[in-house]
């Protein structure tokens, strides 16, 4: 009950505003009192359900994992719809509740009159379930589903302005390089399917203990790169960035507070599994010294205030990743909340930086430092990890691809023809299934009739246009054959 | 940069003067804004100001593609609203339009049609032509065949039945039905123009005949475009056609295009989202003035110079493939001038249009340009001595990246080097993959040809090895061009503003001179139904008289359609703002101060401040309010107690020579010292929490770990409690920085050598102190009747979490608070030894008589009182009266206020309404913390009895004038010159801001990031943004400023013919000039090419009402004037 009350609202609130926005009933300034209620009431309702969690837990009758159910099972595979509510999920889930709530109330007032003002709310109120998901979930598979769901409205947040050509691009590259984290989370699940025989978070832990160390440390291998690519750490950090195209709230929560932590938390649910693979804890530490000092030399030379505060904030999180690989778990976990907390309240307040600070300019590097050509050079321009990026993994795929479809196009087609479309074919539907697929598929198009032609005319079909261009640029992305190599591998991983 | 380095030597001197004199001239089309802490309004086309407002408007669009206008939707729904009405938009095709609208353009029977009729339905309905789609759809959809169209007023509508009865009587004598009506309507639209009209589908009617084009297509494909596929003549044509685009094309390079834009409309490539991140890293880091901790190490000696320094090594020019960029990074000549010259020359502009380069170059990043333009022509400004701007260093770094990119591309594509000459000998050479790149890139091809150009340009094909390809792809497009009446034209991104309506969903057969069924017959149609025509008149018409209803029709372009809108606009208001200041005629208190006031306050001219002035009359009607430009006269250089250098607190224009210290009072040491360390603390608080915090790297991590608990609850009191947590933290920091009582230091001993901007001095002497109160005093017309009390009242305004605060401050000082002014003023005005001066100057202001300073805060309702300590304490009851009414006016001002709030509770009571602004004030979350000068509409010069006894709704900036006091108009002078351009300033700034806020404004404050404490981008990457934000301008009405001044016509003109500023700003068009007579209240008109003339219009007698509470409360929307029934002292004074 407990678990549905924190998790459920958000979602709940999140469609009921979907709902409205689909069915015209949530349009304009006039709905905005409405809107933020729902939302915040949803987020607040959350909020008050984890302190009742905490007080539970301190009379120590909440149980740390609980499991509603059965969500699939096949074979001896299960995956149950299961909670945590140990000292780590709960301080998470009051820290993403708290932080949500006050963003949200900040929201209210800050996007009043904007034309995606309901937009906004209905993201960050399924922002605000996914988070809560993600740090209460019992296993590793709904873990993933909250994972995915925050990665997805942070997508829609970055492109909050999907006018802006800058946006929409900065929205595509964050949402692809988290594709890399993916593929180290989904491998991590995958594996622990395999070695540890399930996917709960205890049964992860327990069953890592018997574990050859080569088997532990690929386990934490790849849920560390979930984790370097969803905390932005090297050299998957330039992403982080380019993500702060949203309203300031936006990038207050995702960027400043929540969910850039959100690697550190899987970092911290692992402990165990990372005390049973000294090396990886070694790359870890490495890692994040790494990104900390990446952070700290390139925030020397920002001068926008919330690229400056992102890079402080790679720092940090940098730090925390070092923590973690050295051992200190407790300190990590305090580190990232008072960071959360402390980075929230900055970028909340970036638009006034200025005027706190004119007068008193930052204190400038010690001379000898100030005098490195080469150094302030590589701290401007970050280091080039995007370039290099570009460089050693984008373009060659990029030219793979079009070769792909030179050959595709050149020699498949000329020598098997093109697929021929014939309409009563693909409609035929037969079987339960089928005929719902088809019932769906023409209510679909009865709703883009309507959405086109009762609404609105050229401007609507403009911006379809636009939007259509943008998610061809996303599919174009992901079509690309490394996910296709991905995919590939995970296939081949359930099959052995 | 007077040495020129010798191995550029050769480059005669003189181009580069010329390039420099290039260089500074970009002023007047690069955005003025200053760094944003400085903000103060301005015009947003001040470069063009030497124009006439319709002639700048036009230049700027041209050079910008941003339309000056509201879109004429936008007019529409205000006609809607009734905020222009048929009165007005009449008046305004009279005053513009002579004798061309009363053309009669034909004649059915009785009826005559007037051009005048015809362009009222065009500018209220917008009758324009419809796509092919469209008009399926209004078939289809909205039976537009069957019915009347949806706007066509009852009028209209009965009038076509009527004359359908009348040309084609029915038997019955019964009206006929509309649906038949409108049936016949359409056919004799179609038969006027001897059309047929087919109802296709939509998909043959938008390309090609769907078979003919898979046809050629698959000829296409095969690769075998032999000659029988192309049409020799069509390609003859094709290519007489392409050959003059590309000349157009490549002429327009320097004058409307950079070598980016040309490669982008041929490439489709934009160079500048490679080369803006680095660019604007630099440029960047080059103006920070504090927010990073580290800078180029040679900052100091400009940005080309330290830039050159470390470019050497930079990755991201070795990462990008470029073509030899070190050999031409290392050959770069010392100076930004020659580098700029090396660079046009590289690229192989034409000499003679450098100058069109640089600027078009300039114009891509209107922001970034304008900030290092503004501080490169300001050598003064603090920032300049540790980072010089020059703005030759950001066009020569600009153009260097620009050619390795140009020159990459250019290889890439099509194996060239990156200039003008190698690119148009290719495309002379290759005018079919000239012609197919370039429809390509203009976005408008039907899918199928878009898809086989893609395709080609895709397999990187040039023409010369595929010239076949090209070839029979360019013919279709030609083709295709010629059947749909399409016309591409090249993408310009620097001019995407301009978007003609017809040019992007043309359907089939659009070719001007000829007729269409969807331009010709659809347009007609409508404007038949508006006209009352049926279907039996049209048939009378002859072509040539339908072409000539039609062709009127188009005859007003956008812009002309623009100006009638606006000037209608601007005549709505002005026939209100016309009759409330005949009908208060005589009404007005203080026309002589025949009784003594209770207390005389003076506040700044601020339209903020009408609201307040009102009210306090409404309470008191023995207090006396004037307005003045908020510096009140004393341009100083002003040092607070707690300040490290001097502000200038004045117009922008003038450069202070004087400087005023706040000081702490004698006996106070102790406190001061106290203060001081305290203070330091403070400050040391301040930038650990908000720069080392992000500075450091280990030390913040402590930092966070020890004050986030704090921070958390912080953040939830600002978030939930904003005004208690505001409350508690202003008295925790007077708990930890006590104030100390303080003075001024105003006083220089006399004989003190000369003060002048260069040599500022500390201080005024006693002649310039009592030049300053007489001068001002005589300015407001203050020379005699002193109250017990004489308040200035400056003004300023405070906002949590808002770049922009320092436009919501006094315009007058600067972007300000303006208290320092008031208090100046009040400490020179009470001495002794400056009153005896100012008697001998000829006002003898009494003893009994003392001068206070304030300082109203426009935002919370707050009012700060200065030097009380000094006041004699005789004066001490008055000054309690006083409060209690001012206690009581700011209530209702800040409830006169909420009915604009959105969300400020619907009538509140009085403290309720207070409550909600101080909300504002401190809520961090409040992207309107006030409204500023929003609905700004016009300016009264003259004594408080024109205006006093009727409400404006704060719309008015009042300006306090005695004509009697000035007969030959001298003190007016001086008062037009200083206030005309201030008034200007915030008016334009306002109008440009509303009419394209995207474009002349900066858009949502929401995705706002502070770049380097100068300006705002939005995200991360973007140029710098201009203007004001969205949140700033919603309610505004954007419309020029009226400028009414109590004084005769022959002094008005006479100040006119002498003084050229004023005739920039009245003469062409940015203010409108009104007189009103001092004695009979006539008012005339002022038209620079008439001279004035004698305004005759008038609404009705206003309503009279008891007091302005009754006649706004409840009403969000715009309020026209009203009378304030006006009490006689005696009766106040007898109730109190």
């Amino acid at each position: 009950m407990l678990a549905e009350l924190i998790v459920l609202p958000p979602f709940l609130a999140a469609a009921l505003l979907a709902a409205g926005i689909v069915s015209g009933r949530i349009a304009g300034e006039s709905s905005e009192r409405a809107t933020s209620r729902i939302a915040l009431f949803a987020v607040t309702l959350s909020c008050l359900a984890t302190f009742l969690a905490v007080a539970l837990k301190l009379t120590s009758t909440l149980p740390d994992h609980i499991v509603l159910g059965r969500w699939l099972s096949s074979g001896t595979y299960r995956i149950n719809l299961s909670f945590s509510f140990d000292a780590l999920s709960l301080t998470m889930a009051s820290l993403v509740a708290v932080l949500s709530v006050l963003v949200l109330r900040f929201s209210v007032n800050y996007m009043h009159r904007e034309s995606g003002f309901h937009r906004f709310f209905l993201v960050l109120s399924l922002f605000v379930g996914a988070m809560l998901l993600l740090v209460t979930a019992g296993n590793a598979a709904l873990t993933f589903v909250g994972w995915e769901l925050a990665g997805v409205s942070s997508y829609l947040l970055i492109a909050y302005a999907y006018d802006r050509p800058v946006a929409a691009g900065n929205a595509t590259r964050a949402f692809v390089t988290n594709r890399i984290g993916d593929a180290g989370f989904v491998l991590g699940i995958f594996l622990a399917f395999f070695w540890t025989g399930g996917i709960d978070w205890p049964t992860i832990m327990a069953g890592t203990a018997p574990l050859p160390e080569w088997q532990a440390g690929l386990l934490a291998c790849a849920f560390l790169l979930a984790a370097t690519a969803k905390s932005a750490q090297v050299p998957l950090a330039p992403w982080l960035a380019r993500a702060i195209e949203g309203p300031t709230p936006s990038s207050a929560i995702f960027y400043g507070a929540v969910m850039v932590h959100a690697g550190v938390y899987l970092v911290l649910r692992l402990e165990s599994v990372f005390d049973q693979a000294p090396v990886v804890m070694a790359l870890m530490a490495a890692s994040g010294l790494l990104t900390a000092i990446y952070g700290f030399v390139c925030g020397l030379t920002q001068t926008d205030v919330k690229s400056a505060l992102i890079f402080a904030t790679l720092g940090q999180v940098g730090l925390m990743f070092l923590e973690a690989g050295l051992g200190f778990w407790n300190l990590a976990l305090w580190h990232l909340c008072a960071h959360a907390v402390f980075r929230g309240y900055q970028f909340l307040t970036a638009p006034s930086l200025m005027h706190q600070i004119v007068g008193s300019p930052a204190r400038a590097l010690p001379e000898r430092l100030a005098r490195q050509h080469g150094l302030y050079l590589a701290s401007l321009q970050r280091f080039w990890l995007e370039e290099l990026g570009d460089r050693l993994v984008v373009t060659p795929i990029r030219r793979l691809g079009g070769d792909l479809q030179a050959f595709d196009s050149r020699i498949i087609e000329k020598a098997f023809g093109e697929p021929t479309a014939d309409d009563r074919d693909v409609t035929r539907a037969s079987g339960l299934t089928g005929r719902l697929v088809w019932r769906l598929a023409l209510a679909l198009h009865w709703f883009e009739y309507r959405l086109v032609l009762g609404g609105l005319g050229q401007e609507l079909l403009d911006a379809g246009r636009r939007l259509g261009v943008r998610l061809n640029t996303v599919e174009e992305l992901l079509n690309r054959p490394r996910y296709l190599v991905v995919f590939i591998l995970a296939t081949l991983l359930t099959v052995f | 940069m007077s040495q020129d380095h010798a191995e550029w030597a050769e480059v005669p001197q003189d181009i580069r003067e010329r390039l420099r004199a290039a260089v500074d001239h970009l002023d007047h089309v690069l955005p003025g804004q200053a760094p944003i802490l400085n903000f103060v309004h301005h015009n947003t086309l001040h470069g063009y100001q030497h124009l006439r407002f319709t002639e700048a408007l036009a230049a700027a669009e041209q050079m910008t593609g941003i339309h000056g206008y509201l879109p004429d939707e936008e007019f529409r729904a205000l006609y809607a609203r009734g905020r222009i009405n048929d009165a007005d938009l009449d008046a305004s095709l009279d005053h513009q339009a002579d004798r061309r609208a009363d053309e009669i353009l034909a004649r059915i029977g009785e009826r005559a049609i007037s051009k005048r009729e015809v362009w009222r339905i065009g500018l209220i309905h917008g009758v324009q032509a419809i796509s092919s789609s469209r008009l399926n759809w209004q078939i289809e959809e909205l039976n537009a065949l069957g019915r009347f169209q949806g706007d066509v007023p009852e009028g209209a509508r009965s009038a076509v039945l009527v004359a359908a009865q009348r040309t084609t009587p029915s038997a019955s004598g019964e009206r006929p039905a509309e649906n038949r009506v409108v049936r016949e309507l359409w056919d004799a639209c179609l038969a006027v123009f001897d059309l047929n009209h087919l109802r296709l589908h939509p998909e043959e009617l938008a390309e090609l005949p769907l078979h003919q084009a898979e046809e050629t297509l698959a000829g296409f494909e095969a690769g075998s475009a032999d000659e029988g596929h192309s049409n020799p003549i069509a390609h003859r044509r094709m290519r007489a056609e392409a050959r003059e685009e590309l000349q157009t094309l490549l002429a327009d390079v320097g004058a409307g295009l950079t070598l980016r834009g040309l490669l982008l409309a041929l490439t489709g490539k934009d160079l500048l989202e490679e080369v803006r991140p680095i660019f604007i890293r630099f440029c960047a880091s080059h103006l920070d003035e504090g927010l990073a901790a580290w800078h180029a190490p040679d900052r100091a000696e400009g940005l080309y110079a330290a830039w050159r320094r470390c470019a050497h090594s930079d990755f991201a020019l070795a990462l990008a493939d470029l073509p030899n960029w070190r050999q031409r990074q290392a050959e770069l000549p010392d100076h930004a001038v020659d580098a700029v010259i090396a660079g046009l020359r590289r690229l192989q502009i034409p000499e003679h249009r450098w100058e069109g380069y640089l600027k078009r170059l300039a114009l891509e990043l209107p922001g970034w340009s304008g900030l290092f333009n503004w501080r490169h022509h300001r050598p003064d400004y603090p920032a300049n001595r540790e980072s010089p701007i020059v703005l030759m260093d950001y066009l020569a770094l600009r153009l260097f990246l620009d050619g390795l990119w140009i020159d990459r591309i250019s290889r890439e594509t099509w194996g060239i080097a990156g200039n003008l000459n190698d690119l148009q000998a290719y495309f002379q050479r290759n005018l079919s993959e000239f012609s197919a790149r370039a429809a390509l890139f203009a976005n408008n091809l039907p899918e199928y040809l878009a898809a086989g150009a893609q395709k080609l340009i895709g397999q990187s094909w040039a023409e010369r090895g595929h010239r076949e390809n090209w070839r029979a792809l360019a013919d279709m497009i030609w083709t295709w061009t010629i059947s749909s009446g399409t016309k591409w034209g090249p993408q310009r991104p620097e001019r995407a503003g301009s978007k003609d309506g017809l040019r992007n969903h043309s359907p089939v057969a659009e070719k001007p001179g000829r007729h269409t069924v969807y331009r010709s017959a659809w347009r007609l149609f409508r404007l038949a139904q508006h006209l009352g025509l049926s279907g039996g008149d049209v048939r009378m018409l002859p072509t040539d008289v339908a072409e000539r209803l039609l062709a009127a029709l188009d005859e007003l372009t956008a812009a002309e359609r623009g100006y009638l809108w606006l000037w209608a606009y601007e005549r709505h208001y002005r026939e209100e703002l016309f009759t409330a200041l005949a009908q208060n005629h005589g009404r007005g208190r203080w026309a002589r101060r025949d009784e003594r006031p209770e207390a005389q306050i003076i506040f700044c001219m601020d339209d903020r401040e009408e609201s307040i002035r009102r009210h306090l009359e409404e309470l008191n009607p023995a207090i006396e309010t004037l307005g003045a430009a908020g510096f009140f006269g004393v341009a100083m250089n002003w040092r607070g107690l707690d300040d490290q250098g001097v502000t200038p607190l004045c117009p922008v224009v003038v450069t202070p020579s004087h400087e005023v210290r706040e000081e702490p009072r004698p006996g106070q040491e102790g406190a001061s010292a106290r203060h001081d360390r305290r203070r330091r603390i403070k400050g040391l608080l301040g930038r650990l929490f908000n720069q080392e915090s992000r500075r450091n790297l280990l030390t913040s991590g402590l930092l966070m770990g020890a004050l986030a608990p704090g921070v958390l609850v912080a953040l939830a009191g600002k978030v939930f409690f904003p005004r208690r947590q505001a409350a508690l933290s202003r008295k925790t920091a007077s708990a930890l920085v006590p104030a100390v009582p303080t003075r001024l230091h105003l006083s220089a001993p006399p004989g003190s050598a000369e003060a002048t901007p260069a040599n500022p001095r500390l201080g005024f002497t006693d002649a310039e102190q009592a030049d300053r109160v007489t001068g001002f005093l005589r300015n407001v017309g203050l020379t005699s009747g002193f109250a017990p009390l004489v308040v200035l009242s400056g003004h300023g305004s405070i906002s949590q979490n808002n770049p922009h605060l320092a436009a919501y401050d006094c315009g007058a000082c600067s972007g300000r608070h303006g208290g320092p002014n008031a208090r100046a003023f009040a400490a020179m005005a009470n001495r002794r030894e400056i009153r005896a001066l100012v008697a001998e100057r000829g006002i003898s202001i009494p003893n009994d008589t003392w001068f206070l300073g304030s300082e109203h805060n426009t935002c919370n309702e707050d009012i700060l009182w200065f030097d009380l300590e000094d006041l004699p304490s005789a004066f001490n009851p008055a000054l309690g009266r006083l409060r209690a009414d001012l206690g009581r006016a700011v209530l209702l001002s800040a409830h006169e206020r909420c009915r604009r709030f959105a969300s400020a509770p619907p009538k509140p009571g009085l403290q309720q309404a207070m409550n909600h602004v101080v909300a504002r004030s401190t809520d961090f979350s409040q992207a309107r913390p006030e409204l500023g000068h929003a609905t700004n509409a016009a300016a009264v010069i003259g004594r408080r009895s024109v205006t006093q006894g009727a409400f404006f709704d704060r719309r008015v900036f009042l300006i306090s004038y005695d004509p009697t006091q000035d007969p030959e108009g001298r003190i007016l002078e001086g008062i037009l010159l200083a206030v005309g351009p201030v008034g200007a300033g915030i008016n334009l700034e306002y109008y440009f801001s509303t009419v394209n806020n995207e474009r002349f404004g900066c858009g949502s404050k929401v995705p706002h990031n502070v770049t380097g404490l100068c300006a705002v981008m939005e995200g991360a990457m973007s140029d710098l943004r201009t203007g004001l934000p969205l949140q700033m301008i919603e309610i505004h009405e954007a419309m020029r400023l009226q400028v009414v001044v109590e004084a005769t016509e022959a002094v008005l003109a006479g100040i006119y013919r002498r003084q050229p500023p004023l005739r920039e700003l009245i003469g062409n068009g940015w203010l409108l000039l009104s007189a009103i007579h001092p004695e009979t209240g006539a008012i005339s008109v002022f038209e620079p090419a008439r001279g004035f003339v004698p305004w005759s219009g008038g609404l009705g007698p206003l309503p009279v009402v008891e007091r302005s509470t009754d006649w706004y409360d409840g009403h969000s929307e715009p309020r026209p004037p009203a009378l304030i029934r006006q009490p006689l002292i005696r009766e106040v004074r007898h109730a109190g």
